[in-house]
């Protein structure tokens, strides 16, 4: 069974489409990072998935029902994100024991554990933290609450790199623990990346590449060299981005699916290959026009 | 292990370089259990399904054999198997390599051969 | 295989209620405070009068636990107000939880307050009384002695007039919840009536007319059912209205 079905869900705000046709699968089990630019859709997605809006048009099914004001699905699925409602007149510890009090899965000792090791203090009150710190405690319920379908929307905002490296991998190790579907939507896709299994990229609120992202890393390649060389060899291919770096020189990112005589024939115009990050990947394939902010002053 | 993620190799396949070259040096011997993926996933703080791709290359090239419930053990040819492919592609693509710098540099083939022979000395004289 | 957790709407309900009694304890501290407040107006005196011949003068004053009960409405109006606000309709969802199961919650602790409204107002009348014998420089001190009876029908009675408040007040938050123009709608419509009331030396205007509805009524049951039914009614078209809200934002 999916845990998650989009089938070109639209969601409209007035005029503007926030998610446009969207579909996808999620299967079991699968951490998957959610990327895509901002206003691509992410939140509104994971919102909807969530239950707590309702999509325009399309089929949403999240454990086979349809999540909005769904009260097994909201037992089932925990949503954490910047503007997470929290009382204000609870400490953090009674929160803990509220969250407690409605998840069947909840595991008070990770919680008090991670709580003792971020170094927060049961009598502050959610109010009263810093951005970083407040994330640090939502991202600290998300785990502890164990749900079968988990999404986190953008957990790190805020908070310092040593605390995203100990959140990512404490998010790791439960889920070596405690198998579950994990959403997480991150701009930092580089810090992420490693514990993914898949990758689910949106542009304009569609669905752009949906892979393993160990096969993203080869979905790529950069080739570079003089300008008129790179210019006549891309002829045919897929090109995702072009830019010129200096002295005439010219760099594109193109799809790997070269041939050994396109290679050879690289080689011979003395061409360049090199590979890419992830996360410059995406954002050369979700960049709105061919070329990028330099092109802006080139314009003249 | 550290991983390296600027690598141009995927995570996987400097997992199963990883774990070849503790075969070969005899870290792991044959009929051992090799790590899970699991354990593979937490040492090296990655996707449990990134490491399984990792063991599943070496499976697929009979360096690791399954046990139904057990998980992956070294075979008994293991180390031939991978002394033979490293020699076949990781060694002759670095001899390529070298012999094309050479080439660039104008560099001769006598002066080549002296230049490794020195490397190979002043690795012994290191150890 | 994935399990599911299986929760009945009754069990979520009592969750969110026992969250809700927490979570809500600062509408507790105002009524607190509210209550010391009337107090202290009360022991002023709502009315009274004197007179006397050469022989003789005499003083009188009225004192009545009124002016605690019209604090308490109030209170009740404007927690319940504060209630339907999108902070708090969305700290629900932040757990588990549905539109219906998050006004059923809402209900029972607004029925929770209503029920300790209820009994503080009926102490702090009493011991307005008590103050009265006490701090009055007095001759006389005439109360209206009470039966048992009576005081069970006065305590159920304050606590249904404030269940009643609590549902107009839902109702009216969830209208400007709704759209904003309520806010501006509701309060034109009310005092606009008062006024009216005032201009045209009427006898009743419609606002007064509902209230006389529940004031008027000399029997206790169908005092009560007509609270109840009124209440059931207001809190019913909350939750039609909240059906046009996003669950969440």
């Amino acid at each position: 069974m999916s845990v998650l079905e989009f089938d070109s869900v639209t969601k409209t705000y007035g005029e503007k489409k926030a998610l446009d046709s969207l579909t996808f699968t999620l299967g079991e089990n699968k951490i998957t990072g959610l990327i895509g630019r901002n206003g691509a859709g992410k939140t509104t997605m994971l919102k909807i998935a969530a239950g707590f809006m309702s999509e325009s048009s399309g089929e949403v099914r999240v454990f086979g029902k349809h999540p909005f004001n769904n009260l097994t699905v909201s037992a089932n699925l925990i949503m954490i994100d910047n503007d997470m409602n929290l009382p204000a007149a609870l400490s953090l510890e009674e929160l803990l024991e509220a969250a407690a009090n409605f998840y069947p899965n909840w595991d008070m000792k990770l919680a008090r554990n991670l709580f003792d090791y971020f170094s927060l203090h049961p009598k502050q009150t959610h109010a009263g933290l810093s951005k970083g710190m407040k994330n640090t405690f939502n991202a600290i319920i998300g785990l502890a609450a164990r749900c079968p379908l988990t999404i986190f929307d953008e957990p790190t905002n805020g908070m310092d790199a040593g605390v995203r490296k100990d959140f990512y991998r404490a998010l790791l190790k439960d889920y070596i623990a405690n198998p579950r579907t994990i959403i997480i939507s991150s701009h930092h896709l580089n810090e992420v990346e490693d514990i993914l299994e898949d990758i689910l990229l949106l542009k304009d609120g569609k669905q752009f590449l949906h892979m393993p992202v160990e096969e993203l890393r080869e979905y790529a390649v950069v080739v570079s060299g003089k300008e008129e060389a790179v210019n006549s060899w891309l002829r045919g291919h897929e090109v995702f981005h072009k830019s010129e770096v200096s002295f005439g020189r010219t760099f594109a990112v193109i799809r790997n699916d070269l041939s050994d005589e396109q290679i050879a024939a690289a080689m011979k115009m003395s061409l360049e290959f090199s590979t890419i990050s992830n996360e410059d990947l995406c954002l050369y394939l979700t960049s709105q026009e061919k070329g990028g902010i330099d092109d802006v002053f080139n314009k003249g | 292990m550290i991983l390296n993620s600027d690598s141009m190799k995927p995570i996987y396949v400097q997992i199963a370089e990883w774990l070849e070259t503790e075969i070969l040096s005899e870290s792991i011997k044959a009929d051992e259990k090799v790590y899970s993926q699991y354990q593979l996933a937490e040492m090296l703080n990655i996707n449990p399904a990134t490491a399984a791709k990792g063991l599943n290359i070496l499976a697929d090239e009979n360096i690791l054999y399954k046990k139904r419930g057990l998980g992956m053990f070294v075979s008994a040819d293991a180390k031939k198997i991978i002394s033979v492919k490293r020699r076949n592609q990781t060694l002759k693509s670095l001899v390529a390599e070298l012999v094309r710098e050479a080439e660039h540099l104008q560099v001769t083939e006598e002066e080549l051969i002296t230049m490794i022979q020195e490397a190979k000395r002043e690795m012994k004289g290191d150890t | 295989m994935m399990y599911l957790t299986k929760v009945s709407l009754w069990d979520v309900v009592k969750k969110q209620f026992r969250f809700k009694l927490k979570s809500f304890r600062g509408m507790f501290t105002s009524l607190m405070i509210l209550q010391v407040m009337a107090l202290l107006f009360s022991l002023s005196g709502e009315g009274g009068g004197g007179g006397g011949t050469d022989m003789f003068s005499y003083d009188m004053k009225l004192y009545s636990g009124n002016i605690i009960t019209a604090f308490m409405m109030i209170w009740a109006l404007i927690s319940a107000i504060v209630v339907t606000t999108q902070a708090y309709r969305f700290d629900d969802y932040t757990f588990v939880a549905n539109r219906l199961s998050s006004h059923l919650a809402n209900i029972l602790f607004l029925g929770w307050a209503s029920i300790i409204g209820g009994i503080t107002t009926v102490l702090a009348s009493q011991s307005l009384k008590l103050s009265v014998f006490f701090l009055k420089d007095r001759e006389f001190v005439e109360s209206q002695p009470l039966t048992v009876l009576q005081m069970a029908e006065g305590l159920a009675a304050t606590i249904l007039y404030l269940f009643l408040f609590t549902a107009i007040g839902y109702l009216l938050g969830m209208l400007v919840q709704r759209n904003k123009i309520f806010m501006v709608i509701i309060p034109g419509f009310l005092f606009g009536s008062l006024f009216l009331n005032v201009l045209l030396a009427s006898e009743s205007t419609l606002v007064i007319d509902i209230g006389q509805l529940f004031v008027r009524e000399t029997s206790f049951l169908l005092f009560t059912v007509k609270v109840l039914l009124t209440s059931a009614l207001a809190y019913a078209i909350s939750a039609w209205i909240s059906n046009s809200l996003e669950v969440r934002k």
